[in-house]
């Protein structure tokens, strides 16, 4: 049926809640006063200015862009063929394999970080990038395994029987034929997760140390003491960023299927 | 057998990061804590016990539980429109308006509340345009208080209600509301006689889990609360990295993983209903 | 194709091969066994869910046998799995390669042989040009129709030169004015390139057209395997005689003697005395000859039946006349161009009926002891 023109307005007033946000976080990015005051007493990139020579959040963006590529590409190369198996074969445990694997998501980051912190700061591994690493990998692994699964399993099995019959062994089947057909997948669960650990605060709040911190850390601790529209501006830059990557992987393979959504 | 093996690289990080930790969690919540603040190894419920006898700790679960239930209905309320919107739109809009929805979900927690604080701050655009209109000469306190931190919930909590409902909606069949409407039922009385019926248990989904979220969300309140509001997420953070009370916290985060899983049990017995078969 | 004499053991043998799913109350293929000739096209028929397509993945390797043996050339290779059989297949969905051209679907089987990469594409090329389709080489499938995508999977199953093509239904996916024209030219190729060949469909007409020998399949048994003449004319089973082509149903008792008493109450003479009791017996339409009014039956037809026109169907190139008789309804074909009383007939309108004992295919009763 054709919505209403109730249901639009309701419809309307939930969107303005979602975007709200964004909305006001593009206009006083771009403010020429102190503070986060509506309206911006005029237009200035001044915040962007300080934002780009602002040490510790240019630092800890190199950390986070350094450790985003690394937490994506390992999330990749463990999550992939654990997908594949899910998607692919058949064998016993299956079931059990593909939730064990979803399990972390389905915990509070909040627990997961203390549980880490717990078990890396006795090992001295603490506010290291392994410890970085193994705690944001948590998170990206169960997320990049779905992903990953829905890719492979949008390629017909029948491709992969097709290629047996003409002499490929499985293994060879596999990288010529299932892989090269899921790779927009792949790509996009790659960009999901790199976004995923891009934008982890929970966790790092409990791995973080003086010397190695991350973006959304650093910046949640700057909100949390100041607001002034220079936080507006990085929120702006991780917002636009953000569009990127979904633009991305919308064109990809579908923004909703990579979520998984059915 | 070569499933397993090819899922090992994954189950072995897992194990080192996930399940080995909260092996961990539970054993240190056994320890004790010493009055000078030093952990001793132990086994005992000291922790468990001091919590669960501190009123402080009932008052921070009553008031967690009722901002994620009431976050959650409201973030229930607004994301229902939105939901019905996608399901109703033209195949053409219907993506652009499903990723709308759901945008949020990727964008940064930090950035979303900054947004919020430039709304709901003192000299935020509602105060400002309130006081432009001379509606309030005061300006509301709404953000440093759990106004704050129910609103910011809310939006955060929203994006997951509209996929539950969206993919709860997309079972429904359209043709129902149409068979009600030439049957000669109003749009009104379709939406509370039919569409709002079989939307139910979606609805009723979409809370649960919004309210299991809402429960352990932390960012919210931390940032949106300004350090006035106390909840289950921001004391056990506050037990671990500020008292460095590791026995107290992790003690604390069991009490909260056992909360959650009954609330999961809860709805999966909620998910056998009757009505929920699709 | 001419068999060499010394070449009597078949080229593709199977023996009980049975495949029963887990949860499954019967077997999806039941102790199935045939052999083919080297160079002959068998065509497995049969409903859906009969087995046929279970058949045919288990002599590709894709699905295990439960129990039971495939020879091809002599050779057991039951336990062989399938990049190990050297088997063409052309699936029913021709799962062509996406990522791929014609020619790369086409050269990718020959690069998992190992040869040179030259050698392949002249090979792929000579594939592709057997098939009418050289000049889409560098085509990808989905700029290909269906037609074409068809051919380029048949040439990919070819181009290794395979000990045994198998096709799963590859015309089902054809739109029917393209179907019939694509059926001959494999046919023609497969007759040339002299292929043994297993071809999987539910059409009784396309596996009459195309097959030296015709397997009828139903809930996982081979009802009969035979040519097609004689699955058609000489059907071993009530099966097989209501699945392939139309036929009139008969029911009565045969006495010892051949006279088959119907229950509508004529006495026809029939064939097969051995089945002495409650019969089914089943009549073809184009066995039925028309008879005009006065006209003697020939010589040598032993029966006749009147009736009346019950109703008329026109079907383009044979008009189907059904009559109420003695015998119950029994159809008659006619010729759409052949002239006679039949094209002033309205129903209700009285007509006789003749055909011979042996047109009529007699089979024990259904439900009686077997």
């Amino acid at each position: 049926m054709k919505p209403t023109w109730m249901l639009r307005v309701f419809a309307a007033i939930g969107y303005a809640v979602l975007m709200a946000p964004a909305a006001l976080v593009l206009v006083l990015s771009f403010s020429a006063g102190e503070y986060l005051t509506f309206p911006p007493p005029g237009f200035s990139t001044r915040w962007y200015v300080a934002l780009a020579s602002n040490g510790v959040l240019m630092s800890a963006l190199g950390t986070s862009a350094i450790l985003a590529s690394v937490v994506a590409a390992v999330a990749l190369l463990a999550g992939g063929p654990a997908a594949y198996a899910i998607a692919r074969l058949e064998f016993p445990g299956r079931g059990v394999l593909a939730a064990l694997l979803a399990a972390p998501l389905l915990l509070p980051t909040l627990v997961l970080g203390l549980a880490l912190l717990l078990v890396l700061q006795p090992l001295g591994l603490a506010a290291t990038w392994p410890g970085l690493v193994l705690g944001h990998c948590l998170v990206a692994i169960p997320f990049a395994v779905r992903i990953m699964t829905t890719a492979f399993a949008a390629v017909p099995k029948e491709l992969e029987a097709a290629a047996w019959t003409l002499g490929a062994t499985p293994l060879r089947a596999a990288l010529r034929i299932t892989l090269p057909n899921a790779a927009p997948g792949a790509i996009a669960a790659g960009v999901l997760t790199f976004l995923v650990s891009f934008d982890e605060t929970v966790i790092s709040l409990f791995l973080v140390g003086p010397r190695l911190s991350t973006l959304p850390v650093e910046m949640f601790r700057y909100a949390d003491q100041s607001a002034d529209p220079l936080i507006a501006a990085l929120a702006m830059s991780l917002i636009a960023f953000a569009f990127l990557m979904v633009l991305i992987v919308e064109r990809l393979m579908g923004f909703s299927n990579a979520m998984g959504r059915n | 057998m070569i499933g397993w093996l090819l899922a090992l690289p994954a189950l072995c990080i897992l194990g080192i990061a996930f399940l080995w930790p909260l092996a961990a969690l539970f054993r240190i919540s056994l320890n004790r804590t010493l009055d000078s603040g030093a952990m001793e190894v132990a086994v005992t419920g000291e922790s468990y016990a001091k919590l669960l006898g501190d009123d402080f700790t009932w008052q921070l679960v009553w008031d967690t539980v009722t901002l994620a239930a009431s976050a959650s209905a409201m973030a229930v309320l607004l994301a229902l429109p939105v939901a019905l919107l996608v399901r109703a739109a033209s195949p053409r809009w219907r993506g652009v308006l499903a990723l709308m929805g759901i945008a949020p979900l990727l964008i940064s927690g930090t950035a979303r509340l900054v947004g919020w604080m430039a709304i709901l701050g003192d000299q935020g655009l509602i105060n400002v345009v309130l006081q432009g209109m001379g509606v309030i000469g005061e300006p509301l306190r709404m953000i440093n208080n759990w106004t704050g931190v129910r609103i910011g919930l809310v939006e955060s909590l929203m994006p997951y209600a509209v996929l539950v409902l969206l993919a709860g909606l997309g079972r429904l069949d359209g043709r129902l509301e149409e068979a009600a409407a030439t049957l000669g039922a109003n749009r009104v009385r379709t939406f509370f006689r039919v569409t709002l019926p079989l939307a139910a248990p979606a609805l009723l989904a979409a809370w649960l889990l919004d309210v299991v979220l809402g429960i352990s969300a932390f960012i919210t309140p931390k940032l949106m609360g300004g350090g006035r509001v106390f909840v289950l997420a921001t004391e056990i953070y506050d037990l671990a990295l500020e008292s460095v009370n590791w026995p107290a916290a992790a003690a604390l985060a069991m009490l909260l993983l056992a909360g959650l899983l009954a609330l999961l049990l809860l709805r999966g017995v909620f998910s056998w209903l009757p009505g929920r078969r699709a | 194709m001419t068999l060499a004499a010394t070449d009597t053991a078949p080229h593709l043998r199977l023996d009980g091969l049975v495949r029963h799913y887990a949860g499954a109350p019967a077997p999806a293929v039941d102790r199935v066994s045939l052999g083919l000739p080297r160079g002959a096209l068998l065509a497995l028929l049969g409903p859906s869910g009969c087995g046929k397509t279970t058949t045919l993945r288990m002599i590709a390797g894709l699905e295990t046998p439960d129990a039971g043996r495939i020879l091809v050339g002599g050779r057991d290779v039951t336990a062989l799995p399938p990049h190990k059989r050297h088997m063409g297949v052309v699936f029913q969905s021709y799962a062509l390669f996406p990522h791929m051209t014609a020619a790369g679907n086409v050269a990718f089987g020959l690069e998992m042989q190992g040869m040179p990469r030259a050698e392949r594409a002249r090979r792929a090329e000579a594939a592709l040009e057997l098939v009418g389709l050289a000049a889409l080489a560098a085509r990808k499938p989905r700029q290909l129709s269906g037609g074409q995508q068809q051919r380029v999977a048949l040439a990919r199953a070819l181009a290794i030169e395979p000990d045994l093509l198998l096709l799963d239904e590859p015309l089902s996916a054809l739109d029917a004015k393209l179907r019939e024209g694509v059926r001959d030219e494999i046919r023609a190729l497969q007759q040339r390139l002299g292929t043994t060949t297993v071809f999987v469909t539910h059409d009784q007409v396309e596996a009459l057209a195309m097959a030296d020998l015709v397997a009828v399949m139903n809930a996982g048994r081979v009802e009969q395997l035979a040519a097609p003449e004689e699955i058609f004319e000489r059907p071993a089973t009530r099966f097989v005689a209501t699945f392939v082509g139309r036929a009139a149903r008969i029911r009565g008792v045969l006495e010892p003697g051949g006279v088959l008493r119907a229950e509508g109450g004529a006495a026809l003479r029939a064939a097969g005395a051995a089945l002495v009791g409650q019969v089914e017996a089943f009549l073809r339409p184009h066995r039925v000859r028309l008879l005009g009014a006065g006209e003697a039956a020939p010589a040598g037809i032993e029966n006749l039946l009147e009736g009346t026109l019950a109703r008329r169907v026109y079907t383009g190139e044979v008009v189907s006349l059904e009559a109420q008789t003695a015998a119950g309804p029994v159809t008659a074909e006619v010729h759409a161009s052949a002239e006679g009383a039949w094209r002033e007939m309205q129903p209700g309108a009285p007509l006789r009926l003749a055909f011979r004992a042996n047109d009529l295919l007699v089979f024990p009763a259904q439900g009686a002891a077997a």
